[in-house]
């Protein structure tokens, strides 16, 4: 299992729930699997989203392999100066 | 081929990697023959000037450049006509439609249109003659001006992202973020000590010394190619491709030297306009901005309105923190209230957290990134309500802080980041705890402060090429910009790898057909993710030349060992070989050696700064002089410490400008009313102290030499460093930037009960 | 538009006559950036520079004659000048930066008439008088006639500065002048004051003068400061009365660079500093040049 956080623009899909445990081995499996739970969820993730996997942020994630038990949170854009 | 480049970090001693050399541009640099983006110059060049409005907001009613046309030397004007229409998609940072002005103009300074004549004269007397018509529109300057209820609408159809329902009605507010944890109310009644208060901060400038600047040169083949400055040409090549429709294969972007970015020249203003009036005029164009524009319609960095709430036992654990941000945005939505609300308590392991924040729009400038963008004004509230709290329960401000201070392994919902990896906060506390100046007396109207910082850093992608040349030497050729002695570090890094002097390597920035791509140097991400690049194409090259030296020994590649700069044979059957003796007999061996190395670059590693900042405040006039600055800052690995000191000493400065002098000043109209150096107050070199620095290394595992991001941390906690120490000095908490002269005499006349 | 660099006053005058729409500069340290601020461009622009008696410093008769177009790196260091005039060659350092005190001048910052120049403080507390050439010769007018108000002057246009008279200061007698600005150089005063003392061999003061700038629309004297000091030592009580009056006559205004009150209250800690500074320097000092 996978513990993912959402951010309160995605929580709207999920009834204001934050935390949600997934069973994925991957970010596309993951995406998917919430996609299913929680339609149209897939499709408001914004176009340039980010993660962060156990702490690791990764700018433009896709076909990441995520190991059981870690932790993932979908980050918006970010920018740096 | 991939080579793992992402060993263990354990802290060692290098040859090259920490020295100082002298940087292999700084020649150029000082006798002026380096070529900035204003120094291009083309057989048949003509010159643009920009149309800017002079409305905060309006109506465009029409735009006729007939006349314009029609004087003296004009060979194009441009109007939004020019260009397609903004794709529904676009986003933050890079937007058509704050390019050009289409239906409505949003912050005086905003492109209506564009003018290329034979001289600039030629091209600002006809930009004048372009008749626009404007319906002027009621604007809003702050946030509290934004939020407002029935505040005038900067667009029609923005509707708050991130409420718990998605209201019916357009506002100004782009974007709500929220997130908490624990118990807040629990958190707050465990504390003996609570302290709210609300920050005001301006908008501010990068304040970059070079003003942007762009020559394009648009072929009748439908190509063109762009000399500017930017801090990533890659992006300016698709950004301007997006904004002209185009393929990024019809431009080449050739990088020339920058100036000064700070996060400013991480999007395009000119590039577009340039491109499509040379392609009108069928001549070389070339744009400058002058300083006036750079203020009204580049940068600058949000005003903010931060009320931060803090609770903790007497022993000083912290119990439970509350945060409410808006942050200006400029006349388009960003993302600077999100990253404020993560940065806001990102040092600290606090259980109980409640953090929201607010994108705002407002008719000024759209906001760009600047350095450790959004965290600054964050970090004032709540370094502010932190010294507070020491001064309370009478602990050290330092002690209080390493008591709470985030480690390996602490989960730490609100940075987003999650659970934190290896860090070095405690390290810079620890660091300026038992320095020195933390212990030197004060006099009379003097007082100390100290403040931490925290940034993310970002990695994202990068590219290198590495040619060895005949003669044994390396060029080693990036697609990062080099603004902070990037070349400098990636020589160093390769003459690690490859075992050679570093004055033997060449390193040089790539055009956008010259190297792979490459991200925009930004997130102090350019040592760390453009040299794993560099480091991977060495080391690609070593197998290369242990291959050529098993060649030239008829032995097995397995025989080889690549130690120091030479090939040895592990039998010791064979003299060693050195690199120069290798490439000198390629021709021989299969040809020239040269490697490449890319990324898509992860595991940067977050940076902390603590500062503390001694000054004297003058009680009859409130002016501030700081007389003491020291930095301590995790840079993982030091690749060049000069010039990782030099990046501490940089935000400071900038930082010490924003909280004492710098802010935008509008009129009632919302017209800027110091857009220049005179009254736009950066420091002056003689306003600041040596700036004492204290590199702090805890290497970051994710990166063969342990870099981590040094660019951008050392703005963060300036401001509150200097409101803490001005309270030291006169007992005065000011929370409203900037804590200028004016500011602090208001508050020791109230102090004193005068005026 | 033209530009052109007579060698003489009289030519420069035959120039200025020539065409209404014309315009003198010394340094153009301030009409350049106002020209590309959008002020209108002259058809003629008449570079003063290329006049000899407009870019010296002499004495005569225990005159000291600055000429109006000389930079005023010149008037910071010329030794006899700073000897007399200490305040003077202070306030010349303190315009812009290097680069443009090798352009600025007296004359310049004479006529551009900010309120907040910092040399006409020091020119008037030392009642410098000015030489004025136009076609029908020459008139000399004290420096305190020159500004009417914020940009404007009470030349006409065909008229210009030549040059600057000050007269020897007598024993014990100092000037010195001080500026509010928030960074440590290069920037304009928020509020200026400049002082020239005379004191009695007991160190009672017998003459005063006060100038406040930036303050008011023009450069303002402080004739109540200046009465307080005279007769008086250099006290607590003295300099209390000087503070206050100093603050009374400002009508400052808001702007950028700060507000009405603070320019007020800070007039009166300038004029106190000021006044204590050109005390200890016509203490320290003896006779005159």
């Amino acid at each position: 299992m996978v513990n993912v956080f959402l951010g309160s623009n995605l929580q709207r899909f999920t009834h204001g729930v934050e935390e949600v445990e997934v069973n994925a081995s991957s970010v596309k499996s993951l995406i998917a699997e919430l996609d299913r739970r929680y339609p149209g969820i897939a499709d408001a993730l914004d176009p340039k989203f980010a993660l962060a996997i156990n702490g690791e942020v990764i700018a433009n994630p896709g076909y990441e392999k995520i190991s059981d038990g870690s932790e993932v949170r979908f980050l918006a854009p970010m920018q740096g100066g | 081929m991939t080579v793992a480049v992402e060993e263990s970090p354990v802290k060692k001693s290098y040859k090259w990697v920490g020295t100082r050399p002298v940087r292999h541009d700084g020649l150029e640099k000082v006798n002026g023959k380096a070529r900035f983006a204003a120094d291009m110059t083309k057989p048949r060049m003509i010159h643009g000037h920009v149309l800017r409005s002079p409305l905060a907001h309006a109506k465009i009613l029409s735009v006729d450049t007939t006349e314009a046309e029609s004087m003296p030397g004009v060979k194009a004007v441009v109007t939004a006509a020019d260009f397609p229409p903004p794709s529904k998609n676009e986003g933050f940072p890079h937007r058509s439609s704050n390019l050009i002005a289409r239906e409505k103009v949003r912050y005086e300074g905003q492109v209506v249109a564009a003018v290329a004549a034979t001289t600039r004269r030629q091209a600002k007397a006809a930009a004048a003659k372009i008749a626009v018509k404007y319906e002027e529109l009621p604007h809003v300057l702050t946030v509290d001006e934004a939020m407002a209820d029935g505040a005038p609408l900067l667009h029609e159809n923005l509707i708050t992202k991130g409420l718990d329902t998605t209201p019916k009605q357009a506002s100004n507010i782009a974007k709500r973020d929220y997130f908490e944890q624990g118990d807040l109310e629990a958190g707050f009644a465990e504390a003996d000590v609570v302290y709210e208060h609300e920050f005001t901060t301006k908008v501010v400038h990068q304040g970059y010394i070079e003003p942007h600047a762009c020559v394009a040169d648009t072929s009748k083949d439908g190509r063109s190619e762009i000399w500017c400055s930017s801090q990533g040409h890659f992006m300016v090549r698709s950004a301007t491709a997006e904004m002209l429709g185009w393929e990024t294969s019809q431009l080449k972007v050739i990088p020339a030297e920058i100036g000064g970015g700070f996060g400013g020249k991480t999007t395009i203003y000119l590039e577009p306009l340039a491109v499509k009036l040379s392609q009108k005029a069928n001549r070389p164009v070339k744009i400058v901005m002058r300083r006036e524009d750079v203020f009204k319609a580049t940068g600058p960095t949000p005003g903010t309105k931060i009320r931060v709430k803090i609770g903790a036992r007497k022993d000083g654990t912290l119990t439970a923190g509350k945060a409410w941000l808006a942050y200006e945005s400029g006349a388009f939505p960003g993302s600077w209230g999100m990253l404020g609300g993560w940065c806001v308590f990102a040092p600290y392991d606090i259980p109980n957290v409640q953090i929201e924040s607010f994108e705002v729009v407002v008719n000024k400038p759209v906001n760009i990134a600047y350095r450790a963008p959004s965290a600054p004004m964050a970090a004032f509230a709540t370094e502010t309500v932190i010294d507070q709290i020491a001064r309370e329960i009478k602990m050290d401000p330092i002690e209080l802080r390493l008591l709470n201070a985030v480690e390996e392994g602490d989960y730490n919902h609100s940075s987003m980041v999650g659970t934190f990896q290896r860090i070095g906060l405690k390290e810079t506390l620890e660091a300026i705890r038992d320095h020195p100046n933390y212990k030197i007396p004060l006099g009379p109207n003097q007082g100390r402060g100290v403040a931490t910082g925290f940034w993310f850093n970002i990695a994202q992608s990068s590219s290198a090429t590495v040619n060895l040349t005949e003669n044994g030497r390396a060029v080693v050729v990036t697609g990062s910009p080099d603004i902070g002695g990037s070349r400098v570090s990636m020589a160093l890094m390769a003459a690690e790898e490859l075992g050679i002097d570093v004055k033997f390597i060449q390193p040089v920035v790539g055009d956008t057909e010259a190297v792979g791509f490459t991200d925009v140097t930004e997130g102090s991400r350019t040592t760390f993710a453009t040299g794993m690049a560099v480091v991977r194409a060495c080391r690609e090259l070593v197998t290369q030349l242990r291959e050529r030296a098993a060649i030239m020994w008829d032995c097995s590649v397995e025989d080889v060992e690549w130690v120091d700069g030479k090939a040895h044979h592990s039998g010791n059957k064979e003299s060693p070989l050195s690199l120069a003796e290798i490439t000198a007999k390629a021709k021989k061996t299969g040809g020239p050696l040269n490697a490449t190395g890319s990324l898509e670059a992860k595991g940067q590693g977050p940076a902390f700064s603590t500062q503390i900042c001694d000054l004297e405040v003058d009680p009859e006039t409130g002016k501030a002089t700081i007389l003491r600055y020291t930095t301590a800052q995790d840079a993982g690995t030091a690749i060049h410490p000069s010039y990782v000191e030099g990046q501490m000493q940089g935000g400071v400065a900038q930082g010490i400008g924003w909280a004492l002098n710098e802010e935008y000043i509008h009129d009632k109209k919302g017209v800027m009313q110091n857009p220049g150096f005179l009254d736009y107050r950066i420091p002056v070199a003689s306003d600041l102290p040596m700036i004492e620095t204290v590199i702090v290394e805890v290497p970051n595992p994710k990166h063969p030499y342990g870099v981590r991001g040094v660019g951008e941390v050392g703005i963060v906690p300036p401001i509150p460093a200097i409101a803490n120490a001005i309270h030291d000095a006169t007992g005065l908490r000011l929370r409203d930037l900037p804590m200028s002269p004016v500011r602090v005499l208001e508050g020791l006349n109230q102090q004193n009960g005068v005026g | 538009m033209r530009y052109v660099r007579p060698g003489t006053v009289d030519e420069a005058v035959s120039l200025l006559n020539s065409e209404p729409e014309s315009c003198v500069f010394a340094g153009a340290t301030d009409l350049v950036p106002q020209m590309q601020g959008g002020r209108p461009e002259p058809k003629l622009m008449i570079d003063l520079k290329g006049i000899p008696r407009l870019v010296k410093v002499s004495y005569s008769n225990g005159q000291l004659v600055v000429g109006a177009a000389t930079p005023v790196s010149i008037v910071k260091v010329d030794d006899n000048l700073k000897a007399a005039f200490p305040g003077l060659s202070e306030s010349s350092g303190l315009i812009g930066s290097d680069q443009i005190q090798n352009r600025a001048s007296l004359g310049g910052n004479l006529c551009t008439a900010s309120p907040g120049a910092d040399t006409i403080p020091s020119l008037m507390v030392n009642s410098a008088r000015v030489v004025i050439a136009s076609s029908g010769g020459t008139r000399t007018i004290p420096v305190s006639d020159v500004v009417t108000g914020p940009g404007s002057v009470s030349l006409k246009s065909n008229e210009f500065v030549v040059e600057f008279i000050l007269d020897a200061p007598p024993k014990r007698t100092a000037d010195a002048y001080l500026r509010f600005i928030p960074r440590t150089e290069m920037d304009i005063a928020v509020v200026g004051a400049a002082a020239r003392l005379t004191l009695d061999d007991a160190d009672c003061c017998t003459e005063a003068l006060v100038a406040i700038g930036a303050a008011a629309p023009t450069v303002v004297r402080a004739p109540v400061a200046e009465n307080a000091l005279r007769g008086n030592p250099i006290n607590d009580e003295t300099l209390a009365e000087v503070m206050a009056a100093a603050s009374a006559v400002c009508s400052p205004i808001s702007d950028k660079r700060g507000t009405k009150e603070y320019r007020r209250q800070v007039a009166g800690v300038l004029a106190k500093r000021v006044v204590l500074q050109a005390a200890k320097r016509a203490k320290e000092k003896g006779g005159a040049v």
